[in-house]
């Protein structure tokens, strides 16, 4: 008795010491419990063996793993303090580029007309993920030095460190992150004080980028017509509006409540191309309808909104701007992703944070994650 | 710091916005446009594969199989496939079936069958071919070899018109169908005979089979079956012994007339073109149809999984006289001195002949200063009602059309007695038989001279009934025309004492383990009378069996003498065409049993082919030996 109460006594006193007494439970909590969500549709999507006939439960095995390992990853990155992070910025940065650059060489391996992933045994990694996080990491170092004098020079700094990571990206091809990245840039330099109007610029530049990328060959023309599919919905090019229409009627077939777990026709019988990665939303959708959806929308709220006031609340710039560099990669994602499945954004390969199937997207939106309850729970040393 | 604070405020008011944009879409999909995504979403599951039902049999009177489904390797080809793996599978496919590659090509490009159906390409191909078709699939793409209900006509063209044949639905059929039907692109229908008129017996009901399936159209389970009901046996009251000698005397009658001269074309010798016939044999005591014939003829085996194209233009070519068409009960003709039975009857009805009256018959009939001639002008003298039949002397019949003439003109009662007689033994209207497209002929008189003359004052100048055409109906010429079957009728009607019948073709409806299901009953249709029928019947006794009988050459060879047989030959006149022949008889003389009707176009005098082809059917229906048919060169009269 006497040495249980030694124990517990000396918890408390770790405790009570470690900044872990601050740790953003309403924030973490919401991740794990859409990451839980996320198994569970990840199941329903894949039980019936039809995306690769490897038995029910293979996805979920998987999926498990990398969630486990995302969950030690998020731990890594609120125990170490991000100042500390800091420090390592251009180091990180610098392997992020290597792996980009290694990628689109024979080394790395293509799926779906782009080269974007390692394949290392059963494990396929994706260097694209993981440049979200080095970028966020990157440019609310260096913008957080250069706070409210973003014009002219350290600009230009700012596209130069943007550049190597993006264009290697677009060479992939990977619009859907370059997107993220372009959006993270923008949000980081928003809230460090750049000019309205070269902000501006950058966004027009961004989109005409996008433009001329779609209409130089630079994506393949399935990556095309699935981006414009959104834009013609009634057409009748039945392969790229196949995808949308499937989509849309998974979501619709749900309703209010939903047809019930496990029993949404579209999702078991797998009417929806890749349902268990970027469009998990529908799944989501046809079995839990409006209540499950909407709550799962909530959910995602929810850990947008405690990142955001993270970076409100923060005790100095840089953790400001890592949280500002989170909130717009995962809003964009969440927005990007629900939107195409919904028909109203593109459809671009970007997976749904903690619900896609998918290691690095996974691993990735851990650590960002981490990072914000790293700033949030050391605001007040 | 407040700078800060606002950039980041201008932050959070984006991504509340697009929250709220993705909160008010998902209520959209789920909410307000619901209902329409939930029915695609059900339409996105299940797959309905029908399961055609096994179709009857047809079968004669004695039970032997006319029509019936046998089961048949079938090697089919998907035409949605592309041009690339057209080629292949055509090339693949010539070798393996040995079957020439512009043969595949021609059943593929064949536009009758429906682009969503699958061609059948080979019936019939051998079991290694199939399984080889089966184990590479991948090199077959489109490609599906499968048993398959074939419909098989054992008997090939024997009692074709009767039986018909089945063929794929059309899209006209298919909006004609009852919805109930549930008939299917793809589906057989019967196109002609019993096969289309009893469809609803014969096609039994189609089963389904309700997959659930997957996006890529695996099968995930069975969600539903409804079995197949198989379709019911029809028996006819043909007799197949009795119709194969209709049809083989006719097709005899006909090739022999063909080296027969046409003795009207007094110009240049010309042979009889004999380009078609019937014949049909009718049961006096129920008017069961027993045999029909009509010739050229087709064989239904040929439209088994589509009919090829070659066939099919044969089939429906001019030159060939039409062989789909069944003449028993389509064709339409003058029936000549065979009518004259009607204008005798109305003649006694009349009150203008008796059976012991006589009549001068000089050879010619005048009337308003036309006039009309025996044939040959041949003098037959003093007569009477018997041996005006039996002679077949035009005169006694011109006088009495001639003399109902003045009542038609002022219109009074009994004017049109020819008329009413016609009607009232069946002429001018179909009989009702169980086969698709008959026709009803027609019965001429002033009104209808009238009517066609208002609609086509150019075709038909003259609004008035004339003396002569009174004179030409009395002996089955000018506007009347009857079909074959209807001539059978009114004399089955005559020998029956007055009993009309409703030609019967089907006796019994069968399920498919033999129990009779339905009988089908004679249809009683009325009495007419029949005045001095002895006198008639010795008349047409005559014809066969006495001296100076239009018919006795023709039944000279006949195993029995005299002929248990009477009958009356006709001639008739057609504009721009040779003599239609025609015979009706019947067998035996007392309470006769059977009654035979013979047409054959431009074939010459009623004696010459038409009474052989019939004689040829009273052996048969009699049980003696059949000889031949060859035509009688003719020896006058009509």
């Amino acid at each position: 008795m006497a040495g249980l109460t030694n124990v517990l006594g000396e918890r408390r006193s770790r405790l009570d010491t470690s900044p872990l007494r601050h740790l953003d439970l309403v924030l973490v909590g919401s991740v794990l419990a859409i990451n839980v969500l996320g198994l569970v549709m990840i199941y329903s999507a894949t039980r019936n063996g039809l995306v690769g006939d490897t038995g029910a439960t293979y996805y979920l095995q998987r999926q498990v793993i990398f969630v486990v390992l995302g969950v030690g990853i998020m731990a890594g990155a609120i125990l170490i303090d991000y100042h500390r992070m800091r420090e390592w910025a251009p180091a990180i940065y610098g392997v992020t580029i290597l792996m980009l650059a290694l990628v689109i060489t024979p080394l790395g391996s293509s799926t779906l007309g782009s080269q974007a992933r390692f394949a290392v045994g059963p494990i396929a990694i994706q260097p694209s993920e993981f440049a979200k996080f080095s970028i966020i990491l990157i440019l609310a170092a260096y913008c957080a030095v250069h706070r409210g004098d973003l014009g002219g020079r350290h600009l230009v700094t700012v596209l130069a460190i943007v550049a190597p990571s993006l264009g290697l990206v677009m060479l992939q091809p990977d619009l859907g992150t370059a997107l993220v990245i372009g959006v993270v840039v923008l949000a980081i330099l928003a809230v460090a004080g750049a000019k309205g109007r070269h902000l501006a610029v950058l966004a027009l530049i961004g989109i005409t980028g996008a433009v001329v990328a779609v209409n130089l060959g630079v994506l393949k023309p399935y990556q095309v017509d699935r981006l414009t599919a959104f834009l013609d919905q009634n057409g009748d090019q039945q392969r790229t509006t196949y995808n949308l229409e499937q989509s849309k009627t998974a979501i619709g077939n749900g309703g209010v409540t939903g047809q019930g777990l496990f029993k949404g026709s579209q999702t078991s019988l797998g009417h929806v191309p890749e349902q268990h990665t970027d469009f998990i939303f529908t799944a989501v959708g046809e079995e839990l309808g409006f209540v499950g959806a909407g709550l799962l929308l909530v959910l995602f709220g929810i850990v947008v909104w405690r990142s955001w006031r993270t970076a409100v609340l923060s005790n100095d710039f840089f953790g400001t701007l890592l949280c500002v560099g989170v909130v717009a990669m995962l809003a964009f994602q969440i927005f990007e992703n629900v939107g195409m499945t919904m028909g109203i954004m593109p459809i671009t390969g970007i997976p749904l944070p903690f619900m896609s199937y998918g290691g690095s997207s996974a691993l990735v939106s851990f650590a960002c994650v981490g990072l914000v309850a790293n700033v949030s729970m050391r605001r007040f040393s | 710091m407040t700078e800060t604070r606002l950039r980041l405020s201008i932050v959070g008011v984006v991504i509340v916005a697009v929250f709220a944009a993705m909160f008010a879409r998902l209520w959209y999909l789920q909410i307000a446009a619901g209902s329409q995504y939930v029915a695609a979403a059900a339409s996105n599951s299940y797959r309905t594969v029908p399961e055609p039902p096994l179709r009857g049999r047809v079968l004669d009177a004695k039970g032997r199989v006319l029509a019936d489904d046998r089961i048949a390797n079938v090697v089919t080809v998907d035409r949605r496939i592309s041009e690339d793996e057209r080629d292949l599978v055509v090339g693949r496919l010539a070798e393996l079936l040995a079957v020439p590659a512009a043969t595949l090509r021609e059943r593929l490009a064949d536009q009758r069958v429906s682009p969503y159906q699958p061609v059948p390409v080979a019936l019939d191909a051998p079991i290694e071919a199939l399984t080889y078709v089966t184990e590479h699939a991948e090199d077959f793409p489109g490609v599906k070899a499968q048993p398959m209900a074939v419909r098989r006509y054992p008997n090939g063209t024997v009692a074709a018109h009767v039986i018909g044949y089945t063929g794929e639905i059309n899209a006209e059929e298919l909006e004609g169908a009852p919805a109930s039907e549930r008939y299917a692109l793809g589906d057989d229908i019967g196109k002609s005979g019993v096969e289309q008129t009893y469809e609803r017996v014969l096609r039994g009901r189609p089963g389904r089979y309700e997959y659930e399936v997957d996006a890529a159209g695996r099968v995930l389970r069975t969600a539903k079956r409804v079995r197949a009901i198989p379709g019911r046996d029809v028996q006819l009251t043909i007799d197949l012994d009795i119709q194969r000698v209709a049809e083989q005397a006719l097709a005899e009658g006909l090739a022999s007339a063909r080296l027969q001269r046409d003795i009207v074309d007094k110009a240049k010798f010309t042979t009889l073109r004999a380009s078609a016939g019937s014949a049909v044999v009718i049961d006096t005591t129920d008017g069961s149809v027993v045999a029909l014939a009509s010739n050229p003829t087709f064989d239904p085996n040929a439209f088994t999984n589509g009919i090829p194209t070659a066939i099919w233009r044969a089939l429906n070519d001019p030159a060939n006289h039409y062989p789909l068409l069944n003449r028993v009960v389509s064709g339409q003709y003058a029936p000549g001195s065979t009518f004259k039975l009607i204008s005798g009857l109305a003649g006694l009805r009349a009150g203008l002949v008796t059976a012991n009256s006589t009549i001068d018959d000089q050879g010619k009939y005048k009337i308003s200063d036309q006039v009309f001639t025996n044939d040959g002008a041949e003098v037959n003298g003093r007569i009477s009602l018997q041996r005006a039949m039996t002679v077949s002397s035009d005169v006694y019949f011109y006088t009495i059309g001639g003399s109902l003439w003045p009542k038609q003109r002022r219109g009074e009662a009994g004017g049109d007695i020819i008329q009413e007689t016609a009607r009232l033994y069946g002429f001018g209207r179909a009989t009702g038989i169980d086969l698709p497209n008959e026709a009803g002929g027609r019965v001429p008189d002033a009104q209808w001279k009238q009517r066609i003359h208002d609609a086509r004052p150019d075709a038909f100048p003259y609004p008035d009934w004339l003396p002569g055409d009174n004179v030409q109906l009395a002996v089955g010429q000018g506007d009347m025309l009857a079909t074959p079957l209807q001539l059978a009728m009114a004399f089955q009607a005559f020998v029956a004492d007055g009993r009309l019948a409703t030609p019967r073709l089907v006796s019994r409806i069968l399920d498919a383990d033999g129990r009779v299901v339905r009988t089908v009953p004679a249809v009683d249709a009325g009495r007419v009378p029949v005045p001095a029928r002895d006198t008639l019947l010795a008349g047409f006794a005559g014809v066969v069996g006495a001296e100076g009988g239009t018919a006795k050459g023709a039944f000279a060879s006949y195993p029995q003498q005299p002929p248990a047989v009477g009958g009356k030959t006709g001639t008739a006149q057609v504009a721009g065409k040779q003599n239609t022949s025609l015979f009706v008889g019947f067998t035996p003389l007392q309470n006769p049993r059977y009654v035979v009707a013979v047409v054959a176009e431009e074939a010459g005098y009623g004696a010459e082919t038409a009474a052989p082809i019939a004689r040829a059917i009273f052996e048969a229906l009699n049980g003696l030996p059949v000889a031949p048919v060859t035509a009688i060169p003719p020896a006058g009269g009509n």
